[in-house]
């Protein structure tokens, strides 16, 4: 920690919505040049006090200063004034329009009603030779990899001359080279003299990128201090309030190798998307009967195409897939009546639908099992909700709230619950723990290897390769849409996982990411 | 703040409305509280409760169907040329909803397949519907020419038409359809959030189709209906029948976007415009303003959808 005066502190603040405290008597400092690491579970607070920095939330009580002075903020435009801005979870580009105009969007220099393209091109080509931060200027923003779409949002917030610049969950949709790639951008703003504070659920890198670490739980700080002192187990330790020695249950025993076969994908190719796209191409792989079996890559290997083409729900231009030696046609309705389920990436966009019960969204697949002479009986399809609901321990008012008013963690257990009412054969779980706090990560690890232990075959995609290690049987690795390694038990390790999927030799990020 | 508030406002504020807006016209209003006039009322809203009780459903699911209008005006065309030939009323009813059904099939074929925006697809469809029914009907007037056709509508059964009666019992079909069934379970899935739907299972195009076909239909039903009421029918590209049907469908609050809504909520948004348009004509407002304060008021109930859609994420 510097001895200097901190950039933005905020003293005593307090805030409540509704019933709950989101913010109680927290005080924090933020110093210019360093990154400021926020962690805690979902609804401890961090995105309420990065909102009060900002000035979207206004603080019940307590203070927000600025060099010293209180300052006032009404709105996140009055944050931004002073030099305040947040880079959101979600981007705000405008996808159809290039790089240098979404840099100075709103800010363009101009004659009248006419913008001056030159100057403002070079103004952006002038921040982006000084931070380094390399982005083609003149390509459409759409059509960028996410990894670039989040430094375009960053160069806007540089562009506004930001002093203070809050990154919430900026690696969430990122590939982990991208991420590494964005860590470093990271570290180049603080030396650049910006106060960054780093809101992520992704413990490891919060503390690799962090030179301070704020603890938060239940509203409050539970402390803060340099990062150096802080370890992965004792971050989960303050987040939690308990100590539990690992995030991950026991796995259960691996099948014995006579297991009946579940799954088996033979020469699997996916369709072609234009002439020169092909997501993956001859896959091959089995699963037995228990087997929790991981397949790994990075953003773009084809490892979602391969879990929804062996769904059904993209189409394959060769190879068959087979459950317990039947052929699947390839269709959604197929590999459901066959005992597959999916729990998809994005909850949100491809999973729940967000304005119906939790009731409707756990039964949706389900519902012939409740048809009766006058529609859907209601009744036996409220029990089993309920029942497969207990099962993943959903938490919820009641079964009638619309799902979307759960936390993160509980909705991605409601597509559990979902799953588990077929009695899937097979599950296929992409992401399973996405955005989820880490008390529901080890139910619904646990639901898992429930799941397995039953003789449930499983298929884990997944971009956390700590997941993989701490709940896998085995993993497939994927690279440009091939499976190109395997490892089992005590094989899955996180160097080789990594190795594989960048390549051989190819273990440096800046040479992978050449490479993609 | 007023975050619970905000759901039960939402979700019974227009029953509300409509039931305060009965209580004022009934304390202020002489001739309101009559039989003979709740019976009109009914009379005269049966065509539209007909086909915006199903234009609530594919609203739901996701499309949007502005070739009610056309379908209304036209079909009735087709059925009182069959009647006009065979005599037979029964049979020409039948045609009437048949055509709606083929148009909507239609509708339902393009939306999905090609996966034109429905509300493009729906309008260039109706402009076809419409310039069929100039063609069907050589440009003139058609009239029954039995006393079977008429009395399709016209018949009276314990005190009410059978034209309100067909209504009542289109209402709870769509209101069972939706709110009872797999079937209404895959519409608000379709609607709220169509490729989490078909991850599920839902076949979307299939329910989009049928949502298209049934409204279509509907609206078939609801052109013969009015015709045996008027005892004639006219050929003409008036979009006017299908923008009632979507304000009362919109008023009522269910979701232009999809995924939200219920057929109880358009029977209400349907009756408080009626309530509202009887009551001017009991005060003898002026029509002119009549149409002013109309539009307003729909105006006033989106906002307030949007609003709250708003406040909720």
């Amino acid at each position: 920690m510097t001895s200097a005066e901190a950039l933005v502190s905020v003293r005593s603040a307090s805030k409540r919505f509704g019933a709950t405290d989101a913010l109680s008597d927290v005080s924090v400092e933020f110093h210019a040049g360093l990154v400021h690491g926020l962690v805690g579970e979902n609804g401890a607070g961090k995105s309420t006090l990065a909102g009060v920095v900002l000035g979207i939330h206004a603080p019940d009580s307590g203070e927000v200063c600025l060099d010293g002075s209180p300052l006032r903020l009404d709105s996140p435009a009055d944050g931004a004034a002073h030099g305040l801005v947040g880079v959101a979870q979600e981007l705000s580009l405008l996808p159809a329009m290039s790089v240098a105009d979404n840099v100075v969007l709103g800010t363009e220099e101009h004659i009248g009603p006419f913008v001056k393209r030159r100057a403002n091109r070079a103004r952006v080509e002038a921040l982006i030779a000084e931070h380094g931060l390399e982005v083609p200027i003149d390509a459409r923003v759409g059509s960028l990899p996410v990894a670039d779409q989040q430094k375009v949002e960053i160069l806007r917030a540089l562009g506004r001359r930001s002093r203070l610049m809050v990154l919430d969950e900026p690696t969430a949709r990122l590939a982990s080279h991208e991420a590494l790639e964005l860590r470093r951008t990271v570290r180049e703003l603080a030396a650049r003299g910006v106060a960054v504070v780093y809101v992520s659920h992704f413990l490891d890198e919060v503390l690799s990128v962090s030179d301070t670490v704020t603890v938060m739980r239940d509203g409050r700080v539970v402390r803060t201090g340099p990062a150096s002192a802080e370890t992965h187990e004792s971050l989960v330790e303050g987040m939690t309030g308990r100590s539990i020695g690992d995030v991950f249950p026991a796995k259960p025993p691996a099948p014995a190798p006579d297991a009946p076969v579940v799954l088996r994908v033979d020469g699997l190719c996916s369709a072609r998307v234009d002439a020169r796209v092909i997501d993956f191409s001859d896959v091959s792989f089995s699963i037995r009967a228990g087997e929790i079996v991981g397949l790994v890559g990075l953003v773009g290997a084809g490892r979602s195409e391969v879990a929804h083409t062996v769904y059904g729900a993209a189409r394959a231009d060769a190879g068959s897939v087979h459950l317990h030696g039947d052929h699947l046609a390839g269709s959604i309705t197929d590999a459901l009546s066959a005992g597959v389920s999916l729990i998809p990436e994005s909850r949100r966009q491809q999973g729940l639908i967000a304005q119906r019960s939790v009731r409707d969204n756990t039964t949706l697949p389900h519902l012939a099992d409740f048809a009766g002479r006058l529609g859907i009986r209601t009744r036996p399809e409220d029990r089993a909700a309920a029942a497969a609901c207990d099962r993943v321990g959903v938490r919820r008012p009641n079964l009638t709230a619309p799902v979307a008013t759960l936390s993160g963690g509980n909705q991605q257990k409601v597509l559990f619950a979902r799953a588990v009412m077929g009695q899937p054969r097979l599950l296929i779980a992409d992401e399973p723990t996405r955005g989820v706090d880490v008390g529901s990560k080890r139910s619904i690890y646990e639901t898992v290897n429930e799941m397995a232990d039953t003789g449930c075959a499983v298929l884990m995609v997944s971009s956390e390769l700590e997941e993989v290690i701490g709940t896998c049987h085995r993993v497939l690795v994927m690279r440009r849409g091939r499976i190109v390694a395997e490892f089992a038990g005590d094989e899955i390790v996180e160097a080789d996982l990594l190795a594989a999927a960048f390549g051989k030799g190819a273990r440096s990020t800046s040479e992978a990411g050449d490479q993609e | 703040m007023t975050s619970r508030a905000l759901p039960a406002i939402r979700h019974y504020g227009i029953a509300a409305v409509t039931v305060a807006l009965f209580v004022l016209l009934a304390a202020t209003t002489d001739g309101f509280l009559s039989q003979a006039n709740f019976r009109n009322i009914l009379d005269q809203q049966s065509a539209l409760l007909i086909a915006a009780s199903f234009a609530t459903i594919t609203m739901i699911a996701g499309g949007f169907d502005i070739s009610a209008a056309s379908v209304f005006v036209v079909a009735p065309l087709f059925a009182l040329q069959v009647e006009n030939a065979t005599g037979n009323a029964a049979l020409a009813a039948v045609v009437g909803v048949v055509v709606g059904l083929v148009v909507g099939i239609a509708n339902g074929l393009v939306v999905t397949a090609l996966k034109v925006n429905s509300f493009i697809a729906t309008l260039a469809t109706s402009f076809m519907v419409f310039g069929i029914g100039f063609l069907v009907s050589d440009r003139s007037v058609l009239r029954a020419a039995t006393d079977a056709y008429p009395a399709i509508a016209r018949t009276r059964w314990l005190g009410i038409t059978t034209g309100a009666w067909i209504a009542a019992g289109v209402v709870a079909a769509a209101w069972l359809l939706l709110s009872r069934t797999r079937f209404g379970r895959h519409v608000y899935a379709s609607g709220g959030n169509a490729e989490a739907a078909r991850l599920a299972g839902v076949p979307v195009a299939r329910v989009k189709t049928i949502c298209f076909a049934l409204s279509g239909a509907a609206a078939g039903l609801a052109g013969v209906v009015s015709s045996s009421r008027s005892l004639s029918a006219l050929p003409s590209d008036d979009f006017s029948f299908v923008f009632g049907v979507i304000a009362a469908v919109v008023v009522g609050g269910t979701s232009i976007a999809g995924g939200e809504g219920a057929v109880w909520r358009t029977i209400v948004g349907a009756f408080f415009i009626a309530l509202m348009i009887n009551g001017f004509n009991l005060h003898q407002v002026d029509p002119i303003w009549q149409r002013v304060i109309q539009g307003a008021v729909i105006l006033g109930a989106v906002s307030i959808d949007a609003w709250t859609q708003r406040r909720e994420h």
